[in-house]
């Protein structure tokens, strides 16, 4: 029944000795209290001429910051619509320096604030003349507001003008399919990185699921990181919110190696589990530095993933056939051990990476749930070796080459 | 696995108390009854743009609730400045956008040409309703670029106005749930059953009308109990006679004042019909000049 039994023999999953029996998984961050954003008004003098119409349009700035309206209520736990004052701040408040890559529709360019010299990273998005302002970059910066949390890169700043939008994140050295390809070692990352990353991971993704967002694009191009070592979400240009009941989606999401088999089958009903699977892919590839299904088709994605998981039948997936994209003459395909094609991974590692790579959606394990898994439980230790053992090496003169991975250490909430 | 369902996400960002006495457009010396009247006609015809453009009645609803946000408080758009037209149409065109259903900004245009031109049915009183020219709302090559060019602007200016904060919890859907949960929503439906939900959802839709500005004021949950409460003593439905509004964390006083708000939409925009019978109300700038 559960394909994870032909992955691992012993893995049995009503008594699994890797995931905790009792106590919840330490999702003190996931929960972390979350103001939520408040819009302020445009912010326009009230001057009686007529011509106002051209000022506000020339260049003014939607302020982010948030202001909490405490309504003399019980009920002040809502959020106001309320005014506030406005940043005056414009495009020349940066320094533009390089190019940082072209997103999917826009620009990114590395800045710098000439007020205080911070690093920051500039999206330039350019108004359509046919559409206006692109659907994605709306999506974008209506849930970035929102979704305030230490691994989901930051919005510090919209600038609006004529025929421009610019978002102001905060800086991240590179993503993480950069990062992986400039280590000497064919992408592959080493045991801790791996780790830390995908904790880190876990949790930007059990906070938007907390917070009713599904990302949906999930890809190491959209991981940062910096060189502390931090791993970030970014670009939720195709994110959305999801309420009750959920509508039907699209099903034109995730770059196809990263996507979910229930949408590769044409499922609009997908949920929080399509982002999991996504995690499941980057995991591996981080193992290996090579995608784990790289299709290049919307059938040659699904033939890839049941070469490696097995074809799926009405048997172990009731329900599949109904599916728009199903076929009933699929190549049937034997499950094979994911171990054949992660030979570095542990034991218990395998038995997380399994249970997020799991066909049927409903199967697939939550990210907080992920979170409390057994092989995050020695994350704090391993980090503190590594910072200790950088320490040592910094203090005996060792000029290694290669940057540090990051300075694990750093950030103890994430432990 | 579903999530831990979080309040904030079932609530909207409300108008403060100075928001609500003031205005842009009083300080540019709209009149308050006249501005209430321009509130209506916005949503009115925003309401029937999305009826014509076969929007889902949600993304209507959204529209609305947007075009009321961007006029409220003295720091929100003024009628003088962006005319309701527009801002009704880029409401409904950037919310249709980030929808699953969006629309083109040629039919979205066509639509307003047609329901702002002399020959409208929102011009006119359906009694005397003549045919409408369609030479009276042909928008040629050239005037669908300039008006592209104005919608997409206002867009923009929106857009800075609501600080992008673009999301709208309705109380449709919890208003239906709320049904559920007392147990009057069998799950085969009866002709009272079918009737109560229908009413519930009507008294929604018409509370997007309201001077009230109800959606502005109230949340989600509250809109949906007080909806339910009118619709159930209406049908003759009884509901448990527990003080049910507490479970959905509405205490009597809201209640009271929105049962009260809500059922008086239907007079108002009678009255409102009245007002602008025989003319109609201002839908453009020059109108507005005209009319002040």
């Amino acid at each position: 029944m559960n394909p994870s039994n032909s992955l691992g023999g012993d893995i049995n999953p009503q008594q699994n000795p890797y995931l905790p029996l009792t106590g919840p998984p330490d999702n003190s961050q996931a929960q972390a209290q979350q103001q939520p954003a408040i819009p302020p008004h445009l912010k326009h003098q009230p001057t009686r001429s007529s011509n106002l119409k051209r000022q506000i349009t020339d260049q003014l700035l939607a302020p982010i910051d948030i202001l909490e309206y405490d309504r003399p209520s019980k009920k002040s736990k809502y959020p106001g619509l309320v005014s506030e004052g406005m940043d005056k701040r414009h495009p020349s408040s940066f320094q533009q320096l390089e190019k940082l890559g072209e997103g999917t529709y826009a620009t990114v360019f590395k800045g710098r604030n000439r007020q205080t010299g911070e690093l920051v990273a500039l999206k330039e998005i350019h108004l359509d003349s046919e559409e206006g302002t692109p659907s994605t970059a709306i999506r974008e910066i209506s849930l970035m507001k929102e979704l305030k949390h230490e691994n989901i890169v930051s919005l510090h700043d919209v600038i609006h003008t004529e025929n421009k939008l610019m978002l102001v994140f905060e800086y991240m050295d590179k993503d993480l399919k950069k990062y992986m390809d400039s280590r000497n070692s064919g992408g592959q990352l080493d045991y801790v990185t791996i780790k830390s990353f995908m904790h880190q991971l876990l949790q930007g993704i059990a906070f938007c699921h907390d917070n009713r967002v599904l990302h949906r694009d999930l890809k190491p191009q959209n991981l940062l990181i910096n060189n502390k070592g931090q791993l970030k979400l970014a670009d939720f240009g195709l994110a959305r919110a999801f309420g009750i009941p959920v509508n039907t989606f699209s099903n034109e999401v995730v770059t196809l190696w990263y996507r979910a088999p229930d949408v590769l089958l044409g499922s609009r009903t997908y949920n929080t589990s399509i982002d999991i699977w996504s995690a499941g892919c980057i995991m591996a590839e981080m193992y290996t530095g090579r995608p784990l299904f790289p299709g290049t088709t919307n059938e040659d994605q699904l033939q890839k993933i049941f070469r490696i998981m097995g074809t799926p039948s009405e048997r172990s997936w009731p329900g599949i056939s109904q599916f728009p994209e199903y076929k009933s003459n699929f190549h049937v395909y034997a499950t094979q051990d994911l171990r054949m094609f992660l030979p570095q991974i542990d034991q218990v590692g395998l038995d997380l990476i399994s249970r997020m790579l799991q066909l049927r959606p409903e199967m697939r394990i939550g990210a907080l749930e992920a979170l409390g898994h057994l092989w995050f439980r020695d994350l704090g230790t391993l980090r503190a070796q590594q910072a200790q053992a950088q320490a040592q090496q910094q203090q005996f003169g060792g000029m290694g080459g290669m940057p540090p991975p990051g300075g694990y250490g750093y950030n103890s909430s994430m432990v | 696995m579903a999530p831990e369902p979080d309040v904030t996400s079932l609530s909207n960002p409300l108008a403060t108390v100075e928001q609500l006495s003031t205005s842009s457009s009083q300080l540019d010396g709209v009149p308050p009854d006249l501005e209430n009247s321009l509130r209506f006609a916005g949503a009115q015809l925003t309401q029937a743009a999305g009826i014509l453009l076969r929007l889902p009645q949600d993304i209507i609803a959204q529209a609305i609730v947007i075009f009321y946000r961007f006029y409220v408080g003295s720091e929100g758009g003024s009628f003088r400045i962006n005319a309701l037209k527009d801002v009704s149409a880029a409401s409904l065109y950037m919310t249709a956008k980030i929808s699953f259903v969006p629309q083109s900004t040629r039919s979205v245009l066509n639509v307003y040409a047609y329901l702002t031109s002399s020959t409208s049915p929102l011009r006119q009183p359906s009694e005397t309703s003549a045919k409408p020219n369609p030479e009276s709302y042909y928008l040629s090559e050239g005037s669908y670029q300039s008006a592209r060019a104005t919608l997409l602007q206002t867009e923009s200016i929106l857009l800075r106005a609501l600080s992008f904060i673009t999301q709208v919890t309705l109380p449709h859907h919890l208003a239906l749930t709320y049904l559920q949960t007392l147990g009057v929503l069998p799950p085969t439906p009866t002709v009272k059953s079918t009737a109560l939900a229908a009413r519930t959802l009507a008294y929604l839709n018409t509370g997007l009308f309201s001077p009230q500005l109800l959606y502005l004021t109230h949340q989600p949950s509250a809109l949906a109990v007080a909806a339910i409460y009118l619709a159930a003593r209406e049908v003759g439905v009884r509901l448990t006679s527990a003080e049910w509004w507490e479970v959905f964390d509405v205490d009597r006083e809201e209640l009271g004042f929105l049962v009260v708000g809500l059922g008086s939409c239907e007079g108002w925009i009678k009255g409102e019909k009245g007002r602008w019978l025989g003319k109609s109300c201002p839908l453009t700038l020059e109108e507005l000049e005209t009319e002040l």
